[in-house]
């Protein structure tokens, strides 16, 4: 990185402290410090919706997961716009004309306080990890890019965005959202602008969009019915309906969003907001990842895009790494022939040429895959990583050895944004959810507002400090990440389901809601563990189980006024 | 204190909800085009 670039970082990082810090006014009262007063413009409301959901893993993964399995994961969001209108006809009024701080203040309204402290306490336990592990994720790519130490940088995501939190609250966390958001979308479209001038003279956008359509890189809808299979239309549809309705509809996160709106209305139209923007803004994303994909066909890409595993690797044994060096980069040069051949072909449009071209460049662009594939198998070996996998090292690296000065500085802000923006809206939807659910409901039910929101700050400290805690121990322990995940989805299928028992089952009752809810997530735990349905799918299973045990139990229900 | 800060926020008027089916329905057969539209790009480029 050069000096502009690390400039561009640097006035970023103090932009959006000073920002999210000069947030404070009206941010005295209890209601201004979680809620903004409820006086915020939907389209704010509405990027920070998106804001908060697109986190560094998501910019960073996806484009390496479209660069090595293509664009199949766009189907994930393609139960999105469905979530968001059934919630505007649920959740969002029901919420708002409730006047609650959090979801699950709501719950003890339709049931009784116990249920209300158990969703709590479910949110405040995976969204805890989560928050360590959102931090985490980027930290250890980051400091290998900029070659920080690991913790330096945990610390100064971590830190940084707990500052503003603490300080600003819920508007400072919206208004540096939006900000953020144009960050990402201008550093994303300059990269796509930069990646289509850098194709060489004889080959088009379309022939680069040619090239990635043979390998089967361009697949968006995928029919095949498998439960096995974690990306087909199905699983996008049904088990992403269901988790975008979690995730949206009963995550404090999210909710607290859109409770900051003007009005039931206003909500309404910033969910909306994402249910026409999210699948073209993941199109967008992964079109990146697909795109640095053509654009190594025609340069040498690294075989091991973690620079750290594989200079380890080199190390320990130099003689096969150079030996595997060797062959890939001829395997490469054939591949970028074969890649030229196909494009030329194409153009004269002679159907056998192009045919006898097409499958010529497969079959190199096969041979290519399997030699990453050696490299990889030989690093987890060499370096006894089993978990090994350098997908989420494609982008910042591609970044790094290929774009020109600032704008490489313009792309690792753009990643800190991504991060920073979703930590910032956990930390505050923490905070309110220990401050409303267990300080002002079990602790201190007479408060008064200034000692709320001192509280407030307080809890967005230390699930600040416990995020970056969390964090320095998810970068060693690479199980963890697979562990919190799990747990996520344990939980959100099954509050899902909780929700659905108070929006829709007029005869649901507390005991069935309290015990539906323990019911709905040990089913998850068992389908978990006893077979291997896809984590999509537990969604369905969460809530499902939590609905029919909530109702079952519901009727066993003597009531009072018989 | 500046004095936008001493008005009144005004009493938001919500639009009806025959508005808002009609704005659902407009969500859903975007998005609907959308996924087309992305299936036809994939098959274009992919044959």
């Amino acid at each position: 990185m050069k000096f502009l670039d690390w400039a561009i970082v640097a006035v970023y990082l103090v932009y959006v402290i000073w920002d999210g810090i000069r947030m404070t006014k009206n941010s005295g009262n209890v209601e201004g410090y979680f809620l903004a007063n409820r006086s915020l413009p939907w389209w704010a409301v509405g990027l920070s919706v998106m804001a908060t959901q697109l986190s560094a893993i998501t910019l960073v993964g996806t484009t390496g997961q479209a660069y090595s399995d293509g664009m199949r994961f766009i189907q994930f969001y393609y139960g999105l716009p469905l979530a968001m209108i059934i919630l505007c006809v649920t959740a969002v009024p029901f919420f708002y004309r409730a006047k609650v701080y959090t979801a699950y203040e709501y719950l003890e309204n339709r049931f009784d306080a116990k249920t209300r402290t158990l969703t709590s306490f479910f949110f405040l336990m995976s969204r805890g990890l989560g928050v360590g592990v959102i931090i985490a994720a980027p930290a250890v790519i980051l400091s290998i890019i900029l070659g920080w130490n690991e913790i330096t940088t945990i610390f100064v995501i971590g830190l940084t965005t707990t500052l503003y939190t603490m300080i600003g609250g819920v508007q400072a966390v919206t208004w540096t959202d939006v900000k953020q958001m144009v960050i990402i979308f201008v550093g994303m479209s300059v990269v796509l602008f930069i990646i289509f001038s850098s194709l060489p003279n004889s080959v088009s956008i379309t022939d680069g969009l040619h090239l990635a359509g043979a390998t089967g890189k361009l697949t968006t809808i995928d029919t095949h019915f498998d439960l096995k299979e974690k990306y087909t239309i199905w699983s996008g549809m049904i088990g992403g309906l269901f988790l975008f309705l979690s995730y949206f509809g009963c995550d404090q996160s999210q909710v607290q969003r859109f409770l900051t709106a003007k009005s039931v209305g206003q909500g309404r139209t910033s969910l909306l907001m994402s249910a026409f923007l999210k699948i073209p803004m993941q199109f967008l994303i992964l079109l990146i990842g697909v795109m640095v994909f053509v654009f190594y066909q025609f340069n040498q890409p690294p075989m091991i895009f973690n620079s750290v595993q594989a200079d380890k690797a080199q190390i320990s044994k130099p003689a096969e790494y150079n030996a595997l060096q060797s062959e890939y980069e001829t395997i490469n040069q054939n591949r970028q022939k074969a890649a030229l051949e196909f494009v030329a072909a194409e153009k004269q449009a002679d159907e056998t040429l192009t045919a006898t071209a097409k499958q010529n460049y497969l079959e190199a662009n096969n041979q290519f895959a399997a030699s990453r594939k050696k490299a990889s198998e030989f690093i987890k070996e060499t370096n006894d990583d089993k978990n090994f996998n350098d997908v989420n090292y494609v982008f910042p690296t591609f970044v790094i050895e290929n774009m020109p000065m600032g704008v490489v500085g313009l792309i690792i802000a753009a990643i800190f944004a991504a991060s920073m923006s979703s930590v910032a809206a956990e930390l505050n939807a923490l905070a309110t959810a220990t401050t409303i659910d267990f300080y002002r409901r079990h602790f201190k039910k007479e408060g008064t507002d200034a000692e709320y929101v001192k509280f407030g700050r307080i809890a967005t400290a230390f699930w600040g400090l416990f995020a970056c805690i969390v964090a320095i121990y998810a970068t060693n322990l690479g199980s963890l990440i697979e562990v919190v995940n799990k747990f996520g989805s344990f939980f959100y299928g099954s509050l899902l389901g909780v929700f659905v028992l108070a929006f829709v089952v007029k005869r649901a009752r507390a005991r069935g809601a309290f015990f539906g809810l323990l019911f709905g997530i040990a089913s998850v735990w068992i389908a978990s563990f006893y077979t291997d349905i896809e984590f999509l799918w537990f969604n369905v299973i969460g809530c499902l189980a939590t609905v029919t045990a909530g109702y079952l139990i519901s009727l066993t229900v003597v009531e009072d006024s018989k | 204190m500046k004095e936008e800060h001493l008005k009144e926020i005004p009493e938001v008027t919500e639009l009806p909800d025959s508005w808002w089916y009609r704005v659902y329905l407009g969500v859903i057969i975007s998005n609907i085009l959308v996924i087309l539209a992305l299936g036809t790009f994939a098959y274009y480029f992919s044959n």
